[in-house]
């Protein structure tokens, strides 16, 4: 008799707390994806800016400087490329002469590549033909290239209108 | 009873794992190599110009855009000159393109940096066959010569150029 009533107030009382059932929450996917999130977060924030270097040229190397976002960028090994996209052999562009003789260093192939590409950026930020573009290019040369080539370059660049140009190079070491 | 109460609770570190391996394998994948992060640049700012005419003074916005002292280095493949506009002209030549050379020119650049501190100005007119990575040596030793506004400068053509 007394075990009956014992086993009718178990009974009863697993059908009050039935309802309070104890569930278990699991973490642990959580936790996995936060530190994707967080690993990808600190990679993108420091490497994704960091500056590529183009490729198929070999940069000149230095001790000094701080490192180098990513910017537009005009590379010149075998071939000169424009923001990745090949625009002419580096020697048909050594070869080509100016077709304006008030700009002897121009190179027409690559000066209507840039001014193009300057033209779109100023009509995406509004801006008039005689404004400063405000963008910078960097140049990634072959540390064997000769200045005459460079020279020229710089001077079509600016031509197109960049006027900031940036030279980048890699560095090596620890320097000031 | 003992026994359950000493019981361990384990944490499922499978799917930690799992997402590590995924990480270690698009980083590989995607490896660019270190030079990624080593690159540096030097940024060039315009050449001086010789202004003549009333208008294109009327242009200079500030005092700041006038020059007080014209300093250029000149490099070619087998010496260097170093020349600036101040006490009735300088001009010195360094030979070879040496590392002692190099070192004699920071010097010298330092020397005028401290000499004339309002002037961070440095205009360097290499010979047309010196190669890029000799023009980057040079501009490595004028930025530790705290020189900022470095441009390159280039000697004037009257005909249309090609290269050799």
């Amino acid at each position: 008799m007394r075990n009956r009533t014992r086993d009718l107030r178990t009974a009863r009382r697993g059908q009050q707390f039935g309802k309070f059932r104890v569930t278990q929450l699991n973490l642990v996917p959580l936790v996995d994806t936060f530190v994707s999130i967080v690993f990808f977060t600190l990679t993108t924030t420091t490497v994704g800016e960091l500056a590529p270097i183009v490729p198929g040229v070999t940069l000149p190397e230095t001790t000094v400087g701080t490192p180098a976002l990513s910017q537009l960028t005009l590379g010149v090994g075998a071939t000169v490329t424009l923001g990745n996209r090949p625009i002419m052999a580096t020697l048909d562009a050594a070869a080509e002469p100016s077709n304006d003789p008030r700009f002897p260093l121009k190179v027409p192939t690559l000066y209507r590549a840039m001014k193009s590409l300057a033209d779109s950026l100023r009509h995406a930020k509004g801006l008039g033909a005689q404004d400063d573009l405000k963008v910078a290019l960097a140049i990634q040369g072959d540390k064997t290239m000769r200045y005459d080539l460079l020279s020229r370059f710089m001077a079509t660049a600016r031509l197109a209108g960049f006027t900031h140009l940036a030279l980048q190079v890699q560095r090596v070491g620890v320097g000031p | 009873m003992g026994m359950r109460s000493h019981e361990e609770g384990h944490l499922n570190l499978v799917p930690l794992v799992d997402i590590l391996t995924s990480i270690v394998f698009f980083s590989l994948l995607t490896y660019a190599g270190t030079a990624l992060a080593a690159l540096t640049s030097f940024d060039l700012v315009l050449p001086p110009v010789v202004v003549t005419s009333p208008d294109e003074v009327k242009q200079l916005k500030k005092e700041d855009d006038v020059l007080n002292l014209l300093l250029a280095v000149r490099v070619a493949n087998d010496h260097l000159e170093v020349e600036h506009s101040a006490e009735g002209g300088f001009h010195t030549r360094i030979d070879s393109l040496s590392t002692r050379s190099l070192d004699s020119l920071q010097a010298l650049m330092t020397e005028i940096r401290a000499r004339y501190p309002s002037n961070r100005d440095v205009v360097v007119i290499p010979a047309d066959n010196v190669a890029y990575d000799d023009i980057v040596r040079v501009l490595e030793r004028l930025k530790k010569s705290r020189f900022s506004g470095i441009s390159l400068g280039t000697k004037a053509r009257a005909t249309p150029v090609t290269t050799p």
